[in-house]
C-alpha cells in the first residue's frame, strides 16, 4: 500500500505560512498542491481539514483573503501573508527547528550527549 | 489577545451563517473546478476528471461541517438553539407556561420586594461621608440604667480628647422651635449643633451655605440652616430664601442656606443653629444633654472604641463621685442606632420571602418532572437521533432557565406593586422609610435569583432526562417507565406542606396578636377624643421673679384657652395634661419619699411614671377613681400641695389604697427641702403608657400649679372627634395666633399608630403564607392528579376486580392525606423551633402556642384534603372499559 501520510495538525499552519511567504497570495487548492509537490507527493492534504486550518489563521489575523481570478481566468478566494503571519512564520519556524535539532540528537546513533 | 481576537470572530459569525455558507460553498466549487481543470490539462477524460477531483476532494459535506465548527462557536450556536426550542415548547402549552410563571412571579416578586426594603433599611450606607464608620454615643446612669441617655459637655470634651479610636466628634442637642409670622405658626424639629456636625457628616449646602465659625461668635446675629424638605414646604421652594429672617421662639434668625436634599440628620430634623454654650453648661456634669456623633479612625475597631470609653467613664466618676459608679458610656454604629429594633422583624420577612421562593422553586421542579415524565418519548427519540446526554440536560436546563427568566421579569413588576404598597402602607416611624426605592438592586436581585431558581428547580428533571435509555423506552411504547418519579414528587410535596406551614403558624400567631391588640382595652374611653399639643416658648432664664411671672401667665393662658375651646359647638368637655397618653412616651420621677415610712425605707428605689393634669381629666377618660377626689379648680398655684396616685402605686408603696391623707414629697431626695403632697384621691390602673404594657406605678400632680413646656388636650366631643380639628385650630389662633398647635389627632387614631408596625408585619407575613399555603397546595394538586392519571389503568382494574367508588377514593385520599400529613408534622418541629424569632413581636399569645399549633395543623389537613379531593374524584368516576383499553 503506497502510503501517503496526512499532515500533522500542528504543522499544517507553520506549512501553509511558508507556501503563502515563499509563492505570494494563493487560493485553496494551490496551497494544498504546492504542499503535496513540495513534500514530493509524500504528503496528502485532507481539504477536511485545509480548510478550517486556514479559516483560523485568517481569524488569529495572520492571513487575509479576498476573491480575485486565477490565470485561467477562474473565481477564487485567494489567502494572504499579513505582518502579524510573517512574524508569526519566524518564530514558529525557529521553534519547528529547536525541536527538530533536539530530536535529531535523540535519535542519532551512537553519539552520547556531552 | 489572538484567541481573544478569534473568539470574538467567532462569535461575529454566528449571525451572519447563511451569508458565509454561500462563500464557503463557492469557495469549494472553484477548487474542484481548478483541480478538473489540472486533471484535464494532465490528460484525463472528461469523466474521469471531474471524478478523481472528487474523490482527492473528499466528503464535501464533512468538510462543510468541520469548517462551520470552526467559523463559529458552536456552544453559542445550539445554545440559540435550545433557547429557540425551549421558546416554543413554552408557547406550546400555555397553561403551564402561565402557572409557572405565575408561580414564580409571586415567589420572586415578594422575595425582591423584601430585599428591596431591606437593602435600603438595613444594608444600604447612610447617605454620609464614611457613614459605615460612624458611631453615636451614648450614656447610662444608675438612675436610668436600660434608657440610653445624651452626654454632658465635659463628658463630650473627654471623649473628644481622649478618645484616639475615633477620628473626629461632633456634639448636638435635639429641639424644638415654634416658627410664627408667616403662615400658620408650627413647631420644627431643631438640632444645635457644633462646629464639626456638617463637616463630619460630609454635609452640603444646596442654596447659600452651612454653619460658619463666625456664626458662633458670641453677640452675632442669630442664624440657621434650612432643611431642604422645609424648603420645599413651607417656603415654596423659594431660591431668595437666603438672607430672609424667620421668627423661632420670638427670636430672629437668619437663613443663610438650605441644606442638600440626602442631610436627614438628626431624624427629620429641619432646622440646623449654632450650638451655643453658658460657661455654667460647660462646667456641669450632670447636664445629660448632648448626643454625639463620632467617626472611628481608618483601621480602628469599636471594641477598641468601647475600651477607651470605659475608661473615660471611670476617670469621670473618679473627678465627679456624684456621677455614681454606674455611670457607663457606649457607642453603637450609627446605622444600627438608627435602624434599632425595626431590623429582626424585616430579616423574618425577608426568610418568610425565602420560603415562599422555595415553595415556588419545589412546585416547578415537581410540575417540571411531571411534564418530563410525559416528553419521555420525545427524549428518547432525540437521544436515539444522536443528542449527547450532556446536551439533553442542557436543553432542560436552558427550558427552566427560560422559565425562571420569564417568571423573574414578571417578579420586577410584583416587586415594584409590592415596594409601592409598603411604602403606602408603612407607618411613619419605620427608619429610612424616604430611602426606600426600587432601584437597580432590585431588578438584579430579582434576575439573578430568578437564574438560580431556574437552575434550582431545573436541576433534578434535567438529569432525570439526561439519564434516559432510549432503547428501553421506544421499545415499552406505552406509558412506560414507572420508576422513581413518585417517591421524589412525594418529597417535594411534604417539604412544601412543611414550608407552608411554618408560614401559616408564623402568621397565625400575627394575626392572634394583632386581634389581641385590636381587643385590648386600656381602661378608659378613646371615642370621640380629640388631641393635640400646644408647645410653649421656653421660660426666661432668670430671675425667679420673671420666672414666677411667666408660669402664672401660661397657667391663665391654657385656662382661657381651655375655656374658650370648651365653649365651642360640639365640644363636651376639655382637660389638658404635660403629655398625652397612649403614645409610648413616658416621664418619670425617682427619688420620691413618703412621710410615715420608716427612715431607711422612706427614699424609693427606682422610678415613678408621672403626670400632671387639669381638672376634668379622669371625667374624660373616664377614669374611676377608687378612692378620694379628682383635681378641680381649688387646687391652684397657692393651695394646699396635693396629688393623686394609681392603685398600683399605693399598692406597691402603702400596701393598700385606702392612702387618702398620706404625704409625699417628690423634690429629689437630698436635693432642696422637702416639699409634702397630701395624697386625694386614687385612680383606677389604665395602661395610659401604651396599650401593650400593662399599668405601671405612676403619680398625678395638678397641671395648673406649675408652668410646663408643652400642654397636651384631651377635647370629648359629641359626634367625630377629628371633624372638630380645624374648628379647635382657628379658635386658639383667634386670641392666640402665634400659638402651634401640633399633632392634632385622635385617641382611636394614636392607637391605631402605636400597633402600626405589627399590623403591617401581620398583612406581610399573611399575605406571604397565603401565597405559600396556595402554591404548596396546588403542589399537592398536582402531584396527586398525576399519580391518578399514571394509575388509571391499575385502579381500572381494581373497579373491574369490584373495588367500588369508595375503595378508590380512599387510595387516592390516603396517599394525599399521608403526605400532608408527614409535611405538616416536619412544618410542626420547624415551626416550634422558628417561631421564637417573631417573640419579640408577638402580644398577647406565646410563641409556641399549642393551641395555634393545633389550628394551623387541623387548617394545613383540611384545605391539604381538599386539594386531594378533586383528582379522588376524577380517579372515581374512571371506567374500567377505557382505563384497559388505554394500553
Amino acid at each position: 500500500m503506497s502510503e501517503k501520510k496526512d499532515v500533522w495538525q500542528g504543522t499544517l499552519a507553520l506549512m501553509v505560512l511558508k507556501t503563502l511567504d515563499t509563492l505570494g497570495p494563493l487560493h485553496g487548492y494551490g496551497i494544498a498542491r504546492r504542499i503535496e509537490q513540495t513534500s514530493g507527493d509524500l504528503l496528502a492534504v485532507n481539504y477536511g481539514t485545509l480548510y478550517p486550518a486556514l479559516l483560523k489563521l485568517e481569524q488569529e489575523g495572520y492571513i487575509r483573503s479576498e476573491w480575485g481570478v486565477s490565470d485561467n481566468n477562474r473565481r477564487a478566494k485567494y489567502y494572504k501573508l499579513t505582518r502579524a503571519g510573517k512574524k508569526q512564520l519566524e518564530s514558529e519556524a525557529r521553534e519547528w527547528e529547536k525541536t527538530t535539532s533536539i530530536l535529531a540528537r535523540f535519535l542519532s546513533p551512537g553519539e552520547e550527549p556531552s | 489577545m489572538r484567541h481573544l481576537r478569534a473568539c470574538a470572530l467567532r462569535l461575529a459569525n454566528v449571525f451572519r451563517k447563511r451569508q458565509s455558507d454561500e462563500e464557503f460553498a463557492a469557495e469549494i466549487e472553484s477548487n474542484l473546478q481548478m483541480h478538473v481543470e489540472d486533471n484535464l490539462r494532465s490528460g484525463m477524460g472528461k469523466e474521469e476528471a471531474r471524478r478523481q477531483a472528487l474523490i482527492r476532494l473528499g466528503g464535501v459535506e464533512a468538510t462543510k461541517e468541520m469548517y462551520r465548527e470552526r467559523r463559529g462557536l458552536p456552544i453559542v450556536d445550539t445554545l440559540f438553539q435550545d433557547v429557540r426550542f425551549a421558546a416554543r415548547v413554552l408557547r406550546k402549552n400555555p397553561g403551564f407556561t402561565l402557572v409557572a410563571v405565575a408561580t414564580l412571579a409571586l415567589g420572586i416578586g415578594a422575595n425582591t420586594a423584601i430585599f428591596s426594603i431591606v437593602y435600603s433599611m438595613l444594608l444600604r450606607p447612610l447617605p454620609y461621608k464614611n457613614s459605615s464608620r460612624m458611631v453615636t454615643v451614648h450614656t447610662r446612669t444608675a438612675m436610668f440604667p436600660t434608657f440610653d441617655i445624651s452626654a454632658s459637655w465635659p463628658m463630650f470634651q473627654a471623649i473628644r480628647q481622649r478618645a484616639t479610636a475615633l477620628e473626629s466628634a461632633a456634639a448636638y442637642q435635639s429641639t424644638e422651635k415654634t416658627i410664627t409670622g408667616q403662615g400658620e405658626p408650627a413647631v420644627l424639629d431643631a438640632a444645635n449643633v457644633s462646629r464639626d456636625y456638617f463637616e463630619q457628616l460630609g454635609a452640603k449646602a444646596g442654596i447659600g451655605r452651612l454653619l460658619s465659625e463666625e456664626d458662633y461668635k458670641p453677640g452675632q446675629q442669630l442664624v440657621a440652616v434650612i432643611s431642604d424638605k422645609l424648603w420645599r414646604t413651607r417656603f415654596a421652594s423659594d431660591r431668595a430664601i437666603v438672607g430672609r429672617t424667620l421668627i423661632l421662639d420670638k427670636q430672629i434668625y437668619a437663613v443663610v442656606g438650605v441644606a442638600a436634599k440626602n442631610l436627614r440628620f438628626p431624624d427629620r430634623a429641619d432646622l440646623w443653629m449654632p450650638l451655643s454654650l453658658t460657661p455654667d453648661i460647660e462646667e456641669n456634669h450632670t447636664f445629660f444633654m448632648f448626643q454625639i456623633l463620632g467617626t472611628l479612625r481608618e483601621g480602628e475597631s469599636h471594641e477598641r472604641l468601647s475600651a477607651q470609653l470605659a475608661s473615660i467613664a471611670q476617670e469621670l466618676v473618679k473627678l465627679k463621685p456624684a456621677l455614681g459608679k454606674d455611670l457607663k458610656i457606649i457607642s453603637q454604629p450609627l446605622l444600627e442606632n438608627t435602624v434599632g429594633d425595626a431590623r429582626e422583624s424585616y430579616l423574618v420577612l425577608l426568610g418568610a420571602t425565602a420560603f415562599v421562593l422555595l415553595i415556588a422553586c419545589a412546585n416547578l421542579t415537581s410540575l417540571l418532572l411531571a411534564r418530563g415524565w410525559g416528553r419521555h418519548r420525545e427524549m428518547a427519540m432525540r437521544a436515539a437521533l444522536g443528542a449527547t446526554s450532556r446536551r439533553l440536560r442542557r436543553q432542560c436546563l436552558v427550558e427552566s432557565c427560560l422559565l425562571g427568566l420569564l417568571g423573574g421579569t414578571a417578579g420586577i413588576g410584583v416587586a415594584i406593586l409590592g415596594v409601592d404598597a409598603f411604602r403606602a402602607m408603612a407607618p411613619a416611624g419605620t427608619p429610612r422609610l424616604d430611602e426606600i426605592t426600587t432601584d437597580w438592586a432590585l431588578i438584579w436581585f430579582s434576575l439573578a435569583s430568578s437564574l438560580l431558581a431556574g437552575f434550582v428547580f431545573g436541576a433534578v428533571p434535567s438529569r432525570r432526562a439526561a439519564r434516559i435509555e432510549p432503547l428501553e423506552i421506544l421499545k415499552e411504547g406505552g406509558a412506560g417507565g414507572a420508576g422513581t418519579f413518585p417517591k421524589f414528587g412525594n418529597a417535594l410535596v411534604v417539604l412544601e406542606v412543611a414550608l407552608a406551614f411554618v408560614l401559616l403558624t408564623g402568621s397565625t400567631l400575627m394575626v392572634q396578636t394583632l386581634a389581641h391588640l385590636i381587643r385590648q382595652n386600656p381602661g378608659f374611653r378613646t371615642e370621640n377624643v380629640l388631641t393635640f399639643d400646644l408647645p410653649q416658648p421656653p421660660a426666661p432664664a432668670a430671675p425667679d421673679q420673671n420666672k414666677e411671672t411667666f408660669a402664672n401667665q401660661q397657667i391663665e393662658r391654657i385656662r382661657e384657652i381651655c375655656d374658650n375651646v370648651g365653649h365651642l359647638p360640639g365640644v363636651q368637655e376639655v382637660a389638658a395634661a404635660d403629655h398625652g397618653v397612649l403614645s409610648g412616651m413616658r416621664y418619670v420621677h425617682s427619688g420620691l419619699e413618703l412621710e410615715d415610712a420608716p427612715s431607711d425605707q422612706s427614699v424609693l428605689q427606682g422610678s415613678v411614671m408621672e403626670r400632671y393634669i387639669s381638672p376634668k381629666y379622669f371625667r374624660i377618660l373616664n377614669i374611676p377613681l377608687v378612692r378620694g377626689r379628682e383635681f378641680d379648680q381649688r387646687d391652684m398655684r397657692s393651695a394646699p400641695k396635693v396629688i393623686i396616685v394609681n392603685e398600683s402605686m399605693a399598692r406597691k408603696y402603702w400596701g393598700s389604697i385606702d392612702v387618702l391623707g398620706k404625704r409625699i414629697s417628690i423634690s429629689m431626695a437630698g436635693k432642696g427641702k422637702r416639699e409634702w403632697n397630701e395624697v386625694v384621691g386614687v385612680a383606677a390602673d389604665v395602661r395610659d403608657l401604651d396599650i401593650q404594657s400593662k399599668a405601671e406605678p405612676e403619680f398625678f400632680m395638678p397641671l395648673l400649679q406649675r408652668s410646663v413646656r408643652s400642654y397636651h388636650l384631651f377635647v370629648r366631643s359629641e359626634g367625630r372627634a377629628d371633624a372638630l380639628a380645624s374648628a379647635v385650630s382657628r379658635q386658639i389662633w383667634a386670641s392666640y395666633p402665634d400659638q402651634p398647635v401640633t399633632h392634632v389627632t385622635t385617641l382611636q387614631k394614636t392607637i391605631s399608630e402605636t400597633i402600626g408596625d405589627q399590623r403591617l408585619h401581620t398583612v406581610l407575613l399573611g399575605t406571604f403564607a397565603a401565597i405559600g399555603l396556595s402554591l404548596a397546595l396546588l403542589g399537592v394538586y398536582g402531584v396527586i392528579s398525576y399519580s391518578v392519571s399514571r394509575r388509571t389503568q391499575e385502579i381500572g382494574v381494581r373497579v373491574a376486580l369490584g373495588a367500588g367508588p369508595g375503595d378508590v377514593l380512599r387510595i387516592v385520599m390516603r396517599q394525599g392525606v399521608a403526605l400532608i400529613a408527614c409535611g405538616a408534622a416536619i412544618g410542626l418541629a420547624a415551626a416550634v423551633a422558628m417561631t421564637r424569632f417573631i417573640a419579640g413581636e408577638l402580644y398577647g399569645v406565646k410563641p409556641n402556642d399549642p393551641a395555634t399549633l393545633l389550628i394551623a395543623f387541623l387548617l394545613i389537613l383540611f384545605v391539604g384534603s381538599t386539594a386531594c379531593w378533586i383528582p379522588a374524584r376524577r380517579a372515581m368516576r374512571v371506567d374500567p372499559m377505557v382505563a384497559l383499553r388505554y394500553e
